[in-house]
């Protein structure tokens, strides 16, 4: 069955930023893992996710990403995470995972601190 | 839409596969919605029913995911049982149902142990059991609940 998902990596201002667009769930959340490895694997320590497109996401994604962190950090990098929707910044909310993640509301903010 | 009578419910059944798994949100969706549910409310439900099936589904990915939507007063209540295919035991259905389907390596931990945090949060009650040799997960959330 097809799902509405998209994952993408751009440069904005020397980072690389993952933008997803759709829903994240255990089907789709394979891919976004592959492009945030790719990435840390690339010499990126520090990958901007931005996931302001994102609809809908659940604990396999929530554990992509924390997997990724752990992967950014041991880099000496981190994992900054722009979100503007309040469903999803909910999610992240309720798992603690607000402490977990730095969060900016806009990708120029996110860019910005984690330069 | 006409909303559902208390004797309505809503049965659902799908082979253990990633991309499928929406088939039971869409469901719930579709069921909190015609059962009253605020847009708030069903958004949580498809959340928690997604992280019940996950609860479920064994890393080897055989068998059938059976969902039954029941709406009894001001309450939902969703269970999902987990049909072993052929060959393996109901036991190993039960042990295979703490593993996710990524559970790979790091992700495993994580993504259980914040699956049930979700559950926690969103619904007014949950748990597991084996009914009729099956592992099953089942919850329950009240219309309007506050979480």
């Amino acid at each position: 069955m097809e799902q509405s998902f998209d994952v993408s990596v751009q440069e904005r201002d020397g980072l690389p930023v993952v933008f997803v667009e759709g829903e994240i769930d255990v089907a789709t959340a394979p891919p976004l893992r592959e492009r945030l490895q790719e990435q840390v694997a690339a010499g990126h320590a520090t990958v901007v996710v931005d996931l302001t497109a994102v609809s809908f996401l659940d604990s396999t994604a929530l554990g992509v990403l924390v997997g990724a962190l752990k992967r950014s950090r041991q880099a000496g990098g981190s994992l900054p995470l722009v979100i503007n929707e309040p469903r999803i910044l909910k999610v992240f909310e309720i798992t603690g995972l607000t402490e977990v993640f730095p969060i900016h509301p806009t990708l120029d903010e996110a860019v910005e601190q984690s330069r | 839409m006409s909303k559902l009578s208390e004797l309505d419910g809503v049965e659902l059944s799908i082979p253990v596969q990633a991309d499928l798994v929406v088939l039971a949100r869409l469901t719930a969706a579709t069921v909190a919605s015609r059962a009253g549910f605020a847009v708030e409310e069903i958004e949580d439900l498809r959340l928690a029913v997604e992280e019940l099936c996950l609860s479920l589904v064994p890393s080897s990915s055989q068998g059938r995911l059976h969902l039954s939507y029941r709406w009894r007063g001001d309450t939902i209540e969703i269970s999902c049982s987990l049909e072993a295919a052929e060959g393996m035991a109901p036991g190993s259905a039960a042990a295979a149902a703490r593993d996710s389907p990524l559970a790979e390596g790091e992700m495993a931990a994580p993504a259980a142990d914040l699956s049930l945090r979700i559950l926690d949060a969103l619904v007014d009650d949950h748990g597991r059991d084996v009914a009729q040799g099956r592992a099953r997960a089942w919850l329950r959330k009240r219309v309007s609940s506050t979480v």
